[in-house]
């Protein structure tokens, strides 16, 4: 029987064989989910699904989009938003 | 006509310069134009620009130096390209460090010479008999003590 920890579900199970033939479970820390458009919830292109750990060791450029609300806004939300800004301004 | 005239002032909406102002410099299709000014130099769509009321007395085909002096008469910045600087890699200086050490070293030297030379200058006449010894600097005191005794002997003489 596993351990109560391993029960919740909170951990990922990834299972091996091992050399005498048997399988046994793994656990993993899960994903975090994908990541979304602010405005129209969209899954965003170009930002990639790993724990926090290991997008420090990814460059910044690999990390998201490099334009204005990379990352945060898909490419069309940033075009209306920049369209409000500027009409706006006139 | 399109709005899309040479020395119109517009906006980028789209790419890593998006929400920066530029001035189409060429009209070169329907659809394309040459851009300038606070973003990189580019052949661009017209459906990612969006035109603003100014415009620019500039001529066709203008540089990037006469589009730069018009931006800043309306006070506006330019994008310029930052050419990179390879930097040196770090590394020990081996020369550097011996001189350091020789440096220190000669601070040494002179620190225990003066050491020494103000020892052999303190203790009292009774016992200087007594540390005299056969070392380096022996010459000094020598020529010390004689003037040191002869003034010695011209002050009890005066008493």
């Amino acid at each position: 029987m596993p351990r109560g920890m391993y029960k919740s579900g909170r951990l990922r199970k990834i299972f091996v064989k091992t050399p005498g033939g048997e399988s046994t479970i793994h656990y993993r820390q899960r994903k975090p989910s994908k990541a979304i458009c602010a405005d129209c919830k969209k899954q965003l292109a170009g930002v990639p699904r790993e724990l926090p750990g290991k997008l420090t060791k990814i460059p910044k450029t690999a990390r998201r989009p490099d334009r204005p609300y990379g990352g945060v806004l898909c490419s069309t939300c940033m075009r209306k938003k920049l369209l409000q800004q500027v009409r706006e301004e006139k | 006509m399109s709005l899309f005239t040479i020395g119109r002032l517009c906006v980028k909406l789209a790419g890593r310069d998006a929400g920066k102002k530029c001035v189409v410099v060429e009209e070169i299709d329907n659809t394309f134009v040459l851009v300038d000014g606070n973003v990189r130099r580019k052949r661009v769509n017209t459906k990612h620009l969006e035109p603003l009321k100014e415009t620019l007395d500039l001529k066709a085909k203008a540089s990037h130096e006469q589009v730069k002096a018009a931006f800043e008469t309306l006070g506006l910045s330019v994008w310029d390209k930052k050419s990179k600087q390879s930097t040196e890699r770090p590394r020990r200086i081996r020369a550097i460090k011996e001189k350091v050490a020789e440096a220190k070293k000669e601070a040494k030297v002179k620190k225990e010479k003066k050491t020494e030379a103000t020892s052999k200058e303190t203790p009292t006449k009774g016992i200087e008999a007594t540390v005299t010894k056969e070392t380096e600097t022996e010459e000094k005191p020598e020529t010390e003590k004689p003037e040191e005794t002869s003034e010695n002997q011209e002050v009890t003489e005066q008493q």
